[in-house]
């Protein structure tokens, strides 16, 4: 027979997982826009962060916003050179465990798994309030939307969705091309028409006039605001770097990523633009009523804003966050459950978590475990914060510019050797990671030291400690712990034997 | 002879790979195409934050492992081939694949469920009987537990067929196949009870005539059944299997030309069927 197994090893190839399948050479630029755009989720990332970034930046949110590409480009272009030098591994966790070694690597995949996670319960958070608030524009009955403030109502059905956004991904259904197109299309239609609407209010709340001082970065008070204000930004980009990864998918590897990725940020930052200074001249900074800076719509500006804005048509909103929130939350599933499951394959984790469905071909243990983590860091903090959703939102920027910050530095760090043998390495592999990689991790300090003061974010506190803090180092610190757990437990990764390190 | 199994790396697999070494068994030239079927990776699938995370490269791992223990469950006298591919619908590809390696019919390993009555066959199975020019055999728990009392072999066939057109091409398929397994062969038609509780005697013997008709010179191993019962449950218990047989069905009348269709009546029957299936294609 085992001529027969050595055939069994044949058809691997044949099977075009090396070659990551069927979908080869069918995407042009349009297709890839829509990918990347369907991927940043702009309805949902605006009504998350827009909020929260006033709070920090005031009138300099379309700054901020430009300021935060920056950091999100330059690691992007250190994320593909990675993504080319080892196609087969893909994600933060072996990238910077090749470069860095096994308790580095370690902590870069357990920053994505935290990032992701928490994301998650953002995101089922986001489309149960504006499920609620659909249901309610629908009926109009107003005490439905109030529904999800009351929490035996909405932790059960955050659960819900949750639960259900795991189904569909343990089960291995996709959206198809035509659903991602009506999704993506829908949104930005929606975003546009509401831009305009508060340009063409008659009577607007707050009319603040549009300055080209609200453009300059360096009109930001503090450091600390600016700091805050670039790790928000960061969450409203995370996920364009999708169209710069896309290579055999599309028609044309040589131009069609470039472009695609091109495109997609002119699209993206003119629509934050549009809807940043929109916000700001229907609604002002101020905070009282209507005002973005007020605390009590940071939550979910567009649950506010939408109806004095958009009138009837803000059925049309919570349709368009509520798609695009519930979309995510199934695409989103995957990625900490792949990165748990590669982590369990080279047993980081034990190796139950690298149990694949063999029905539905998808991580199970891995996917299982995303799903709880995340409901239970829904219901900790929902229990905990008084202003949940605006707290996850800037854990959520700290855990990003973490892993990014040493996903970008383990690209400098992997191509040490070779880092000035051409112009091209001394750009991409280099300067670009570099500068992103430090920027990164300096606002991943800088916001931790911030957000040891009880007043940061939303004001909640534990024992006097900001809870933004207690929630991106608890979650570390976890993290730390299940590693030396594993270290003593199951030491094979941290010996090297399962992941070579470079050199 | 040449059969391609869609293979899980579960107990549905194995059970498969029994299935179709019974009916291999008194091949000369037995051959296993073993199919595992991937997901498409489709672009539109887009993952966020973006990235494979590793899976493809975990996954092909894994389905070498799955390759390696599938061969370790085939006996030795089968030849077997193990083949993973990424294709867009399950169903679909096992045909594509048995279509490429010339495979006779396609084996899966099933589970019984019951909607309103009826045998629901899971999403591929009800694919494949729907779309398949080729037999499909289908082993299910107690199919299996049935023939490994008889030492995974298969002792007799039972082709059922009704009164419609396709009987006869039903029980020519059944002969060449006990002929093939050297196994005795009996056809059998059910006819239930009237309403009131009373045998239908006028049907039984319509019935009886037709399928004496049938198997009118046809070898002596062949023997017709009419089985009675106030239900179709009743009846299908009655008529008494043996350990390792193996249950035929003719596709509908419903059904395009080389497409099967499991009529309702079929379909009623199964979900008591002790014992594994097979279903041949409608060839007219």
């Amino acid at each position: 027979m085992s001529q027969d197994v050595v055939r069994a090893v044949e058809p691997a190839s044949e099977s075009g997982l090396h070659e990551k399948g069927l979908g080869k050479g069918t995407v042009g630029v349009l297709g890839t826009v829509v990918i990347g755009i369907s991927c940043i989720a702009p309805a949902y990332t605006l009504t998350a962060a827009l909020g929260p970034t006033v709070a920090e930046v005031g009138t300099s949110l379309p700054a901020i916003f430009l300021a935060g590409f920056l950091p999100m480009l330059l690691v992007a272009l250190g994320y593909r050179e990675l993504n080319r030098a080892m196609p087969d591994s893909g994600t933060s966790f072996t990238w910077a465990t090749r470069a860095f070694g096994p308790y580095i690597g370690w902590m870069g995949g357990w920053g994505l798994i935290a990032a992701t996670v928490i994301v998650l319960s953002n995101l089922a958070a986001v489309a149960v309030d504006f499920f609620y608030l659909l249901i309610s524009q629908l009926t109009g009955a107003a005490w439905i939307a109030e529904l999800t403030r009351n929490l035996w109502v909405n932790i059960p059905t955050t659960l819900v969705f949750v639960a259900a956004a795991t189904w569909v991904s343990y089960r291995g259904l996709n959206a198809t091309k035509s659903f991602q197109y009506l999704l993506v299309g829908f949104q930005v239609a929606v975003l546009l028409l509401f831009a305009v609407l508060c340009f063409t209010n008659p009577e607007p709340f707050d009319r603040t006039p549009i300055t080209l001082e609200m453009f300059n970065p360096a009109a930001v008070e503090s450091f600390t605001a600016f700091a805050a204000g670039i790790s928000l930004s960061i969450f409203i980009f995370w996920g364009w770097d999708v169209t710069l990864t896309m290579n055999e998918e599309t028609t044309d590897p040589a131009k069609v990523p470039g472009r695609a990725a091109a495109l997609t940020i002119l699209i993206i930052i003119g629509l934050y633009m549009a809807i940043s200074l929109g916000v700001i001249y229907y609604a002002g900074i101020g905070s009282e009523g209507l005002g973005a800076g007020n605390p009590e719509n940071q939550e979910s500006i567009f649950a506010v804003l939408s109806g004095p804005v958009m009138g009837p048509l803000a059925i049309l909103m919570s349709l368009a966050i509520l798609s695009s929130s519930a979309a995510s939350l199934q695409s989103t599933m995957v990625s900490p459950a792949r990165t748990i499951l590669a982590m369990g394959y080279y047993r980081a984790l034990p190796e139950s978590y690298s149990r694949i469905s063999p029905r539905f071909m998808s991580p199970s243990v891995a996917t299982i475990t995303a799903a709880a983590a995340a409901s239970g860091f829904y219901v900790v903090t929902r229990l905990l914060s008084e202003n949940a959703l605006w707290d996850t939102i800037t854990a959520l920027g700290m855990m990003i510019c973490f892993y990014y910050g040493l996903t970008a530095l383990a690209c400098v760090w992997y191509f040490r050797t070779e880092l000035f043998d051409s112009l091209h390495n001394v750009i991409f592999r280099f300067l670009a990671p570099l500068v992103g990689g430090v920027v990164l991790l300096v606002m991943f300090v800088r916001t931790c030291i911030d957000s040891m003061n009880p007043d940061y974010g939303s004001g909640s506190s534990i024992g006097s400690v900001g809870m933004v803090f207690v929630l991106g180092i608890g979650v570390l610190l976890l993290g730390v712990g299940i590693m030396l757990y594993m270290r003593i437990r199951h030491p094979a990764f941290f010996r090297g034997q399962t992941i070579k390190t470079r050199r | 002879m040449k059969l391609l199994i869609g293979y899980t790396a579960d107990e549905r697999g194995a059970e498969a790979i029994e299935l179709a070494s019974a009916l291999l068994r008194t091949s000369a030239d037995a051959e296993l195409e073993l199919a595992i079927i991937l997901p498409e990776q489709t672009p539109f699938q887009a993952v966020y934050p973006g990235g494979d995370h590793g899976f493809s490269t975990v996954l092909s791992a894994q389905v070498d492992r799955w390759a390696e223990q599938a061969l370790e469950l085939v006996p030795p006298a089968i030849t077997a081939r193990v083949v993973a591919r990424a294709v867009p619908s399950v169903a679909q590809g096992l045909l594509e694949l048995a279509a490429e390696r010339d495979a006779q019919g396609v084996v899966l390993g099933g589970r019984t469920r019951h909607k309103a009555g009826f045998f629901a066959p899971g999403a591929v199975a009800s694919s494949l009987l729907h779309a398949s020019p080729l037999p499909v055999a289908m082993s299910t728990p107690a199919g299996v537990a049935s023939l490994r009392r008889a030492s995974v072999r298969i002792e007799r066939l039972t082709a059922f067929v009704g009164d419609k057109p396709g009987a006869a091409e039903v029980i020519g398929h059944a002969v060449r196949s006990a002929a093939r397994l050297q196994v005795p062969l009996r056809v059998a038609t059910l006819v239930t009870d009237q309403p009131d509780g009373s045998a239908d005697t006028e049907q039984v013997n319509r019935s009886r005539g037709l399928l004496e008709e049938l198997v009118a010179g046809l070898d002596e191993r062949v023997k017709p059944q009419v089985v009675t019962g106030g239900s179709i449950d009743e009846a299908i218990e009655s008529i008494g299997w043996l350990d390792g047989e193996l249950a035929v069905f003719g596709s509908s009348r419903l059904a395009p030309p080389r497409r099967l269709f499991l009529g309702p009546k079929a379909q009623r029957m199964l979900r008591r069927l002790p014992v594994p299936l097979a279903v041949v294609p409608h060839q007219a």
